[in-house]
């Protein structure tokens, strides 16, 4: 083995037996699990203050599959809707372009004539 | 220890899948404690800032969790818990370098005088390669903290440094190859 490598092996031997892992006090766990413990109630805390403020009727109303229903068959009212004024406009339109048709077909003819 | 408010992992509003986010992170505290400890200790020198790292960094994992395993692809978390305990220390010095009452010198992550001396048992090697380690620049001191006291192995640091392997490889063989230099020139 090189004189190197002797070396080499020498200081990571010795690395390993000064860093060795230090075990945390035992207060620290407390300390770690006590914050925990309160931010989770907190947590459960701000839960319920929140669904406190929704009305049971609130919730039934939320939970009613019906009232999902409603806005779906509105939405749709309104798309029929909108397809039926674009129809009405359309025939509108072609009514006019025909009755324009009609009339530059008159005035040809008297022209001609 | 940190004033920012903390917040429990989402979770959705699934109270199951909340629940089995904090056993994890309960599994998770319990088999990295000792590891963000004695990093943070190694980091700052003392007991006393050593809690406080530890503790503003399971807080902050705890705020982050459901990403970082979500992110993870089912990849150990201990790097990205070291990385988050590396960040603190790192402030941790920098906010120490900024005050005008502490002199600079005293910045120094593992003082001459460190708890360690209890398990140096009067071995003068062991007291004169940790005072070597203080000499490393800090990336090179970090490597070694995280591979002789942690065990990591070179992804696991190379994660938690948010270097390559190939890196971190070089890095870890430059910090042994310096102390060995020290080493000799001192002996």
């Amino acid at each position: 083995m090189a004189e190197g490598d002797a070396a080499r092996i020498d200081v990571e031997g010795l690395l390993a037996d000064a860093l060795r892992p230090i075990e945390p006090p035992e207060r620290l766990s407390g300390r770690i699990e006590e914050t925990f413990s309160k931010i989770t109630q907190a947590a459960a805390d701000e839960l319920s203050s929140w669904a406190d403020e929704l009305s049971e009727s609130e919730l039934q109303s939320l939970r009613d599959p019906r009232n999902w229903v409603r806005p779906v068959v509105a939405v749709g009212a309104g798309g029929l809707a909108t397809g039926a004024l674009v129809v009405l406009e359309m025939r509108r339109r072609g009514r006019t372009r025909a009755r324009r048709g009609f009339r530059n077909i008159a005035g040809d003819l008297r022209s001609r004539l | 220890m940190s004033e920012e408010p903390e917040s429990a992992p989402a979770a959705g509003a699934d109270p199951a899948a909340k629940a089995e986010l904090d056993r994890a992170f309960s599994d998770l505290y319990r088999a990295h404690l000792r590891d963000v400890y004695s990093y943070s200790y190694y980091r700052v020198g003392n007991h006393h800032d050593a809690e406080d790292l530890t503790e503003q960094a399971f807080l902050q994992a705890y705020r982050h969790f459901e990403r970082a395993r979500r992110e993870s692809n089912g990849r150990p978390l201990r790097p990205w818990l070291i990385r988050i305990a590396h960040n603190l220390a790192s402030n941790y010095h920098r906010d120490r370098a900024r005050r005008p009452q502490t002199p600079l010198e005293s910045t120094d992550p593992i003082p001459a005088k460190h708890g360690t001396e209890a398990l140096v048992e009067g071995r003068e090697e062991l007291r004169e390669v940790m005072a070597n380690l203080e000499h490393l620049p800090t990336d090179r001191r970090e490597a070694l903290i995280m591979r002789f006291a942690l065990g990591m192995d070179n992804r696991e640091i190379a994660r938690a440094l948010g270097r390559t392997d190939g890196a971190t490889k070089v890095l870890i063989h430059r910090a042994i190859k310096q102390l060995e230099e020290e080493m000799n020139r001192d002996g």
